[in-house]
């Protein structure tokens, strides 16, 4: 670590001074300084894969929607080949936004203010007054297009990058991916959204929800008191211990990526709890008894067994993936939630941390299910998961609330001396028959994944 | 005085299509029944809020995007939004906010203030049910800020009587931002 050469802050202070690997600690200043998030857009928000939406947003030719690639707008589109282009919605004649709607259909963007118009691949069409050359002489029209970022699709999950030289997506999953197919790989048609994301300001850096994505299981017993009281995560008696269903699992983690493996006999205790014991039956009894979320018929059950390896199906029957995150900048959240008639609902949430500076940050957040499900059911999922997840979700509204806490606090002279401590250490842990991908720690969620999500932060910065 | 002057427009200008509005006594009644409504809600009377709403509600305020003029009938989604509740739902917010103690996001609570004008009463098919159309300016105030989150939206109601008052049947509330300006809508609109 000491011969590496690392960004230096204008106080002085290097990179690698925020961190304490020993100790897992990271300087508070990290959730608000400007200087370390100018760094964070170079090093991070131009060097990865980002998430930006999902293909059934833009199901046809010409369709398009504007995301964020950190600060940049970049426009979302399908061609008339059926390929997804992502291009910087910035006019290379003078600067202007060349979409200023959030979505629509168009085969040809036309800037408004002088008319340079481009194709959804970002191409250059042409200038008004082709004859009198208002695009020059000086560059050929190849060279005029919008510029192109790089995009890749994972199971109708649309990632981009700026980096050319980025290895393909699948080397920023690392072995998590295996748990990724798990969750965005379940059925033959795969999944698609409930209708465009809601989109919200947080005044808060973007940190503070990114590195609690990745699997901050403690922040459920307090954050998230309220669930308990109301009963939506089971019932607990007055005292939190330590055999309290959601807390249970296998946490698994690499290259950042981190997510929580809940417990299929425990949330079947307490959301079904038939008295039955779970534990007697086979790996595909399991699944068929309490199938992860989102798995709402026999149809997709039956897909499910057909898509997933024996491995991946042994997952599911003990711990399903459930929370988590993808490094840097995605959190999700694949729940069971309670419905009004008893019965065991499911939806699946995705959101995006937009940063937009080193104290504000846009999230957006994607409603999805198995494309697939019967209407009627996806009504259902729809209202259950707006009710859970989101703007008004009643988890994810007291988690909303306390980043920007975080934020101002890292402004104090004496606060940004303060440390972000990861110290709950559980160790690498991996159950009989759990299979050998990325780090696994089985048991009560500690703080041992969500250290991997500094750990990769950190080696990006100090590169 | 008769002006008979023509109007000069460069295109025909269309009539007025809105049905009739309601007599003055009923638009009076249902305004004071909005009044009501907020300040139910800005004294952080929840519970009590729950008397007025319909047992057969739907509370929905769906997503909106920036889209071109000639797309502006698909601004609103007619199935996502920020909320999407019924009655069971509500008070199910209502029961975490009011009786838990850990209801975070709204303990402490925010200082809300519900300005409600520009009411519109029309009749519907359906005797005794109105629908109201409402202006709301809401302004959110939380902690120790010196300034307000601000949220501006037309609410469309469908209002019924009931007894001598009326409960709330549905409420959709359109808000004038496409990205929300607060950090979550734990507070009803």
């Amino acid at each position: 670590m000491l011969n590496k050469s690392t960004p230096t802050l204008r106080d002085g202070t290097r990179i690698e001074d925020l961190f304490n690997l020993e100790t897992r600690e990271v300087s508070l200043s990290t959730m608000y300084d400007p200087e370390i998030h100018q760094i964070e857009m170079e090093k991070i928000f131009t060097k990865v894969w980002l998430l930006l939406g999902h293909a059934s947003e833009i199901p046809k030719s010409g369709d398009y929607v504007v995301r964020y690639m950190g600060q940049d707008e970049v426009i979302v589109s399908r061609d008339r080949k059926d390929e997804i282009h992502v291009s910087l919605n910035v006019c290379p004649h003078r600067g202007m936004h060349v979409c200023t709607a959030e979505s629509g259909n168009a085969q040809v963007h036309k800037c408004i203010y002088h008319g340079w118009a481009f194709r959804p691949d970002g191409s250059f069409v042409g200038a008004p007054l082709e004859k009198e050359k208002m695009h020059g002489e000086i560059y050929p029209k190849e060279k005029l297009g919008l510029k192109k970022a790089r995009v890749q699709l994972f199971h109708g999950l649309i990632f981009a990058t700026w980096n050319q030289e980025a290895a393909p997506l699948e080397d920023q999953l690392g072995d998590m991916k295996f748990y990724y197919d798990i969750m965005f790989g379940k059925t033959h048609g795969g999944m698609e959204v409930l209708g465009a994301p809601q989109r919200l300001t947080i005044p808060a850096n973007w940190k503070t929800a990114g590195e609690q994505a990745a699997c901050d299981g403690f922040h459920t017993l307090t954050l998230h008191r309220s669930q308990f009281d109301i009963g939506n995560f089971g019932n607990i008696s007055d005292t939190m211990d330590e055999f309290i269903p959601i807390m249970q699992g296998v946490n698994v983690a690499q290259k950042g990526n981190a997510l929580r493996c809940i417990s299929a006999a425990t949330t079947f205790t307490s959301l079904i709890g038939s008295g039955e014991d779970f534990s007697k039956l086979s790996d595909l009894e399991k699944i068929t008894k309490l199938p992860p979320p989102g798995i709402v018929t026999e149809q997709l059950l039956a897909e499910m067994k057909e898509r997933l390896s024996p491995e991946q199906i042994h997952v599911c029957s003990v711990a399903p993936p459930q929370v988590g995150n993808m490094f840097p900048n995605v959190n999700l959240l694949f729940i069971y939630a309670p419905l009004p008639d008893g019965t065991l609902g499911s939806g699946y949430v995705i959101h995006t941390i937009n940063p937009m500076g080193a104290d504000k940050f846009q999230w957006i957040t994607w409603f999805l299910c198995e494309k697939d499900t019967p209407e009627e059911i996806k009504d259902i999922i729809r209202a259950v998961a707006v009710q859970t997840g989101g703007t008004s979700g009643l988890i994810e509204q007291d988690d909303s609330d306390t980043w920007p806490h975080m934020t101002i606090a890292a402004k104090g002279a004496w606060g940004r001396t303060e440390t972000l401590k990861y110290q709950a250490i559980g160790g690498e842990n991996r159950p009989e028959g759990w299979p050998d991908k990325a780090h696994v720690y089985a048991g009560l969620s500690k703080d041992d994944a969500q250290w991997h999500w500094w750990l990769q932060y950190h080696e990006l910065m100090t590169q | 005085m008769n002006n008979t002057a023509e109007k000069v427009a460069p295109f025909e200008i269309p009539p007025i299509n809105l049905p009739k509005p309601t007599d003055s006594i009923t638009h009076y009644q249902i305004q004071q029944f909005l009044h009501l409504d907020a300040y139910l809600l800005d004294h952080n009377m929840l519970a009590e809020w729950l008397n007025i709403l319909a047992p057969d509600l739907r509370y929905f305020v769906p997503i909106r995007q920036t889209r071109e003029r000639k797309d502006r009938d698909k601004e609103f989604s007619t199935k996502l939004g920020h909320m999407d509740d019924n009655f069971q739902s509500i008070a199910m917010r209502v029961h975490r906010l009011v009786n838990t103690g850990t209801a975070w996001s709204e303990d402490p609570a925010s200082r809300v203030r519900r300005f409600v004008t520009n009411v519109s009463v029309w009749e519907t098919d359906v005797l005794g049910e109105y629908d109201v159309t409402s202006y709301l300016l809401l302004t959110r105030n939380r902690f120790y800020q010196d300034d307000y989150h601000l949220l501006s939206a037309e609410r469309i109601d469908r209002i019924r009587r009931k007894g001598e008052s009326f409960e709330l049947v549905s409420r959709e509330v359109r808000m004038d931002q496409s990205v929300l300006g607060m950090p979550n809508l734990a507070i009803f609109l």
